[in-house]
């Protein structure tokens, strides 16, 4: 079989979508009654699911303890059966922990940690099917789980991932994109002031391309807000007409 | 957008099967590319033209095997869906998907994609348990039903395929959509369109031969792509073109090892292959994975000289080198190839009943190619075109079908042909289509100055004195100079190019043809030109005394020093004043009072001379500045040998003058160094301009290890070559000059120009600066731009001039210039065809001369025996130059009974047993009655015949009859020219009465052939370019052909 055409002649992209279109995003709050905070997400056949737990006080060792804010913890893991081929270890091998120190470092950027000295912000994150683009949706999933935790945050964190192929760059590329030896690139954004929390990308691209590549990410991302923004209005709808009765 | 899901069973890089789920999304708004759409598609792009009766939409099955006819132009209104052009992805390769999208993106072709399956009501998915064809056919049924309820019924939809259970199933499902077979719609759609139908027959012969072949094998089975790609990176095999050697097909082959980083030296040279088995079905071209075997096994190349038959018995081998055998395939190569049906006769000796038959390739590095056929016996000793489809390693032939019949062997218009098939050339006659959108001149609607382009353009009309010099006959004028004085003192020079890419839009369907022409090709008797004649001949010719567009450039230079103080580029206007040829311009210049120039004859005797004295004035200046850029170009280390075959080249005289080393005229040196400074100028604008995505054209230096041949042949008489610089190259060659026989140091010359490299295009991003240079020039930049009619690449740099001047002025571009990419393929492209038009011209050549001698009986005609020089000596004879003709060839000392040639006392030879013994710079042949030796350079006299063969171009061959110097009948050397020239006429002469014969033999039969010329232009032979043409090519080695050197340019 002649290696895969990522990008046709007339625009389209192997799942039908065009180079800047998102895949179908859907999303929850509160779907675990247990947690602080949790939420579940959907991108495409990605589909990710996170839980929040504090801010309470530091567990295990006391010397992590921070006087000056609050320690985020993340840990990511996979399920066994996320992928096509059933996985060994769900979590702590060498990627997952690599994701789980970006999810760190994207959340203690978005977080309003001084807030809480002394104290531990948990954050889990299980992949449930993996399509491509794990970390956004981790990212996006874990922002819906802190907001419903009630966690104060500058802005959401909204990450989504961009490739470049035939030099046009696309936007929330699939496994099959990821895997077909393009360069991708993961951007966190907080999209209100445009900061970035996080930028990842360990392939080459030639720095003229850069900058097409990174808005086209920017752009998937403030998109992506503005889903993320209505699911949390949708969902607080649904809890203040449950709270009034 | 709505979601669906598809279900997948792939299989795993393990070999495990998987199963996949991917998303696919369908959307309302898919475009129909219909100029018929009624429900406002965005259809951008090409369109699907709504002057057609049906639309017609092939099946998978039928893209992915008939897309060959599909390819036919006269096909129009085909729609290809997703589906199909999927399934030619997956299950036919690259190559042959590449091939499909071309045709979706070239315009003129009437047919387009649609991609049914991201469209909601096109779509179906695929059901549990379908098979993938009955998937695949009901997708396109109900993307045709799609298509005809889109365009709100206007046009019926037909679509076509080759399952018999399809047509029945769907033909009465809905009226308007009609279901039938490829066949019947050939039929009965396009009767007329004979070529199509036999294509389709032939491919689907073809096909169900294929499923009942047998189970032997005969080849060792290819391992899978990924053993290969695997094994390939972890250096076990090693990946190459495979290059069959021409002269031992059945034998040898070499691989070429790409990128070859392996730290073993030894494995930087090529690997041989031996023999058909080890080849394992790799075709001459195919890119390959071979297996190095050991060490005790490998064996050394042949390099006795032999005729395409093997010799049996021990022959003498080089060192042995790496030896291999293919292992995998990984890229065909496959093109059109010529061959020959064998007579009737054979085929019946040699088959079984069946209707395949085993026809031979022109090309001698190909295989025998199986197909099958009912035309036979119609067709034995003819040529035909033939495509692979496949080998299997249960056969011992590839099996290919048959396309289209070029004639009957032999004949001169048929050999042409398949020259130009064989180079891949293809020069069909303009279309009405690219015609039409050429600007009218005729007798009764002149094409005259557009007055908003008067404005738009600086005129020089009464401003400049502009002239012309080219060589005499020629109608193609594409440069023109100027030179004045300004008030300041300063002299202006111009050079002024004409303007075709006003009249060729990037796009355009001219644009489009030129370019996949790339050039002019020169053939020995006719020439196919890039552009239409009224371009290339009329409008665009700057002919003298009539109004024309002009890209101009103009150097404001120092009086004294000559330094420029200002370069000027743009369009213009101008009005050719003098139409001169180099000898009028030569004797004009050197005070000749008896040269007439003809556009001053109808003035009266005072005006004359004024008007004469100006135009003197103007040349005096001219060669004065060319002196003077010439000289600082010979500091720089201009290569003064390249000088000499350039300056050579240009003109008409050359071929006359290049016999006798004697100096060209000097008015050619001076418009080929204008035309030099321009390229140079404008290659710097465009460069500075857009660093990333110039044309430019570099010339690497030599390589030294290829001059070694010309440094042991200069030590045979003496002279020592010094090869380090341009310069001192240049130098040398210059003090080797044996004064009794000037031919040793042209042959020198040749040789050195054999060693350089090929010039090449390319796009300045692709390269690091310090690879722009030139170095047969000595320029830092250097590109083509002053012959835009003949060459497709002086477009490009013209475009790109354009847009570099738009850019100053800060006027957004028209049109974007090419991306670095576009214009590397391009480059590539342009280096292809040039490349072809070289091969075809010289093989056209070699035709020509094979025609000539071909009805002269060799022992009494006394144009048979010619004088010959010894420039080269191999392990059993020699190769020699007959400088009378222009040709170069092999000369044994030994035949296969083992006899060698013995000389007598006065010269003359005879075979006699004995033997041979070689030398670096001689070869001796010891025989009962004495020993004779032959050293380089030295003269002999040959006999030339011609060895002809049915399948395969025709051969001189030579026989040595006398170790002496030809003495007959030779007056003086120029009658060689002319001896040439005479060679051609006699040739198209004999050529034409031929065809007369035939025509008047079919008395009636329709004289298609003429149209065509009309068409094509210049049927009748130039005598300018025959000569032109002829001369270049025996200057350049069969083997290697240089590229008709390089720099330097005009005509």
């Amino acid at each position: 079989m002649a290696g895969l055409e990522l990008l046709s002649d007339q625009g389209y992209r192997l799942d039908g979508r065009k180079p800047s279109e998102l895949r179908k995003v859907q999303a929850r709050m509160g779907v675990f009654a247990q947690a602080d905070g949790s939420a579940y997400i959907e991108q495409g056949n990605t589909k990710a699911l996170a839980v929040v737990y504090g801010p309470h006080e530091v567990r295990g060792s006391r010397s992590k303890t921070l006087h000056d804010r609050a320690v985020i913890n993340c840990q990511y893991s996979m399920a066994t059966f996320s992928t096509a081929e059933r996985k060994r270890r769900p979590h702590g091998d060498r990627k997952s922990s690599e994701m789980s120190l970006h999810l760190k470092q994207t959340f203690e950027a978005a977080i309003l940690t001084q807030l809480y000295p002394r104290s531990q912000i948990d954050i889990y994150v299980k992949i449930l099917q993996s399509d491509g683009g794990n970390y956004s949706a981790c990212v996006n999933a874990a922002t819906l789980a802190v907001i419903d935790a009630g966690v104060p945050m500058r802005d959401y964190v909204c990450a989504c991932s961009a490739g470049f192929v035939e030099d046009t760059p696309l936007a929330d590329l699939c496994h099959t994109e990821e895997s077909g030896g393009g360069t991708s690139l993961a951007l966190a954004l907080l999209p209100r002031g445009g900061q970035i929390a996080l930028l990842q990308m360990d392939a080459r691209l030639h720095q003229d391309h850069l900058d097409a590549l990174m808005e086209a990410a920017m752009t998937a991302c403030r998109s992506l807000s503005n889903v993320l923004d209505g699911v949390v209005r949708q969902h607080l709808q649904e809890v203040s007409l449950l709270t009034r009765e | 957008m709505i979601k669906t899901e598809k279900i997948l069973h792939l299989k795993s890089s393990r070999g495990r099967k998987v199963r996949v789920v991917r998303e696919h999304y369908l959307r309302e708004h898919i475009p129909c590319f219909s100029a018929l759409c009624q429900a406002d598609c965005t259809n951008e792009g090409k369109v699907l033209s709504a002057d057609v009766t049906h639309y017609v939409v092939p099946d998978a099955g039928v893209v992915r095997d008939f897309l060959e006819v599909l390819e036919f132009r006269e096909l129009r209104g085909v729609v290809f869906t997703q589906t199909a052009c999927q399934a030619v992805q997956h299950s036919r390769g690259r190559r042959q998907y590449n091939r499909l999208r071309n045709l979706l993106k070239d315009p003129r072709h009437d047919c387009v994609l649609f991609c049914n399956e991201f469209q909601q009501y096109a779509y179906c998915p695929r059901e549990q348990g379908e098979a993938q064809d009955k998937w695949q056919t009901r997708c396109v049924y109900h993307a045709a039903v799609w298509y005809y309820d889109h365009l709100a019924g206007l046009q019926p939809v037909v679509m076509i395929t080759e399952d018999p259970a399809a047509v029945s199933e769907y033909s009465s499902l809905k009226s308007g959509v009609y279901v039938i077979s490829t066949q019947e719609y050939l039929q009965s759609f396009w009767p007329d369109l004979q070529g199509a139908l036999e294509l389709h027959s032939s491919i689907s012969q073809a096909l169900q031969e294929r499923e009942s072949e047998g189970q032997e094998r005969e080849y060792a089975e290819h391992l899978p792509p990924e053993v290969l790609e695997a094994g390939i990176k972890s250096g076990r095999y090693l990946q190459g073109t495979l290059n069959v050697n021409k002269h031992r097909a059945q034998s040898e082959a070499f691989v070429r090892v790409e990128g070859s980083t392996s730290k073993n030296e030894e494995l930087n040279t090529d690997v041989l292959v031996c023999g058909m088995k080890l080849r394992n079905r790799a075709v001459h071209g195919d890119v390959v994975a071979v297996e190095l075997l050991p060490r005790t096994e490998w064996r050394g190349r042949n390099t006795a000289l032999t005729e395409a038959e093997g010799e049996a018995g021990e022959e003498p081998q080089s060192q042995p080198m790496p030896t291999g055998c293919v292992v995998g395939i990984l890229q065909r190569n496959w093109r059109d190839y010529v061959v020959t049906f064998p007579l009737w006769e054979e085929v019946q000796s040699q088959s079984h009943g069946s209707q395949r038959i085993l026809v031979i390739p022109w090309d001698y590095r190909l295989p025998k190619i199986r197909i099958s056929t009912q035309q036979a016996e119609a067709l034995q000793g003819h040529r035909a075109i033939v495509r692979l489809d496949s080998w299997d390693s249960t056969s011992l032939y590839p099996n290919g079908h048959f396309v289209r019949v070029l004639g009957k062997a032999g004949e001169l218009e048929t050999e042409i042909q398949t020259i130009l098939t064989e180079n891949s050339i293809h020069v069909p006659p303009f279309s009405e289509a690219q015609l039409r959108e050429m600007p009218q001149n005729s007798q009764e609607n002149p094409w005259q100055v557009e007055p908003g382009q008067v404005g738009a353009r600086r005129d020089l009309r009464d401003t400049h004195l502009v002239f012309s010099i080219d060589p005499k006959g020629c109608e193609d004028v594409d440069d023109t100079l100027s030179v004045r004085t300004l008030p300041g003192g300063a002299l202006e020079l111009g050079v002024h190019i004409a303007d075709v890419t006003h009249f060729v839009r990037a796009g355009s369907l001219t644009d489009l043809e030129a370019r996949s022409r790339a050039t002019t090709y020169y053939l020995a008797d006719r020439r196919y030109d890039m552009l239409p004649s009224v371009l290339s001949a009329d409008l665009c010719s700057l002919l003298g005394g009539k109004d024309r567009y002009a890209m101009s450039v103009l150097w404001q230079l120092d009086a004294q020093s000559l330094a420029v103080q200002q370069v000027w580029f743009g369009r213009t206007l101008i009005r050719s004043s003098y139409q001169l040829h180099y000898e009028l311009a030569q004797s004009l210049l050197s005070g000749d009072e008896g040269a007439e120039v003809p556009e001053l004859a109808p003035l009266d005797p005072a005006e004359r001379r004024g008007r004469r004295e100006e135009l003197c004035r103007a040349l005096e200046a001219l060669t004065h500045v060319a002196r003077h850029l010439r000289a600082r170009r010979d500091e720089g280390g201009a290569l003064e040998l390249e000088g000499v075959e350039v300056r050579a080249q240009l003109d008409a005289d050359r071929n006359i003058t290049a016999l006798v080393p004697r100096q060209p005229l000097e008015v050619h040196e001076t418009v080929a160094e204008c035309m030099i400074y321009a390229n140079h100028w404008v290659a710097r604008k465009i460069q500075e301009s857009f660093p990333h995505q110039a044309l430019l054209r570099q010339h690497p230096g030599p390589r030294q290890q290829f001059f070694s041949q010309l440094m042991d042949s200069a030590k045979a008489r003496g002279f020592t070559i010094d090869t380090r610089s341009n310069k001192a190259l240049a130098d040398s060659l210059d003090r080797a000059v044996d004064p009794q026989d000037p031919l040793v140091n042209r042959l020198l010359r040749m040789m050195a120009t054999q060693a350089m490299s090929n010039a090449l295009y390319f796009s300045t991003g692709a390269c690091s600066q310090d690879q722009f240079n030139h170095y047969g020039l000595a320029l830092d930049r250097y590109t083509h731009f002053t012959s835009p009619i003949r060459r497709y690449a002086d477009v490009i740099v013209h475009r790109l001039l354009t847009a570099a001047l738009e850019k100053d002025k800060e006027v957004e571009p028209k049109e974007a210039p090419a991306s670095n990419k576009e214009l590397e393929a391009l480059a590539h492209h342009i280096n292809d065809k040039n490349r072809a038009a070289q091969h075809a011209q010289k093989q056209s050549t070699e035709l020509f001369q094979c025609l000539y001698f071909k009805d002269k009986d060799p022992m009494t005609d006394e144009r048979c025996v010619a004088d010959a020089v010894v420039y080269a000596i191999r392990a059993n004879g020699m190769l020699v130059f007959i400088p009378r003709y222009g040709v170069k060839g092999a000369v044994y000392l030994n035949n296969r009974d083992g006899q060698v040639i013995s000389v007598r006392a006065d010269g003359s030879c005879e075979w006699q047993s004995g033997s041979l013994q070689r030398h670096p710079d001689r070869i001796s042949t010891s025989t009962g009655s004495g020993t004779h030796t032959f050293c380089l350079f030295d003269h002999i006299t040959v006999r030339i015949s011609v060895q002809s063969s049915r399948c395969h171009a025709d051969r001189l061959c030579l026989e040595v009859i006398s170790s002496l110097r030809h003495e007959a009948a030779e007056p003086g050397s120029q009658k060689a020219g002319q001896g040439r020239a005479e060679l051609v006429q006699e040739v198209v002469r004999w050529a034409e009465e031929a065809s007369q014969r035939e025509a008047e033999g079919r008395a009636g039969a329709p004289k298609l052939s003429r149209e065509e010329r009309e068409f094509r232009q210049s049927k009748k032979p130039n005598l300018y370019t025959i000569l032109q043409e002829i001369q270049e090519l025996a200057l350049s080695d069969p083997n290697l052909t240089p590229e008709p050197q390089t720099c330097a340019t005009t005509a």
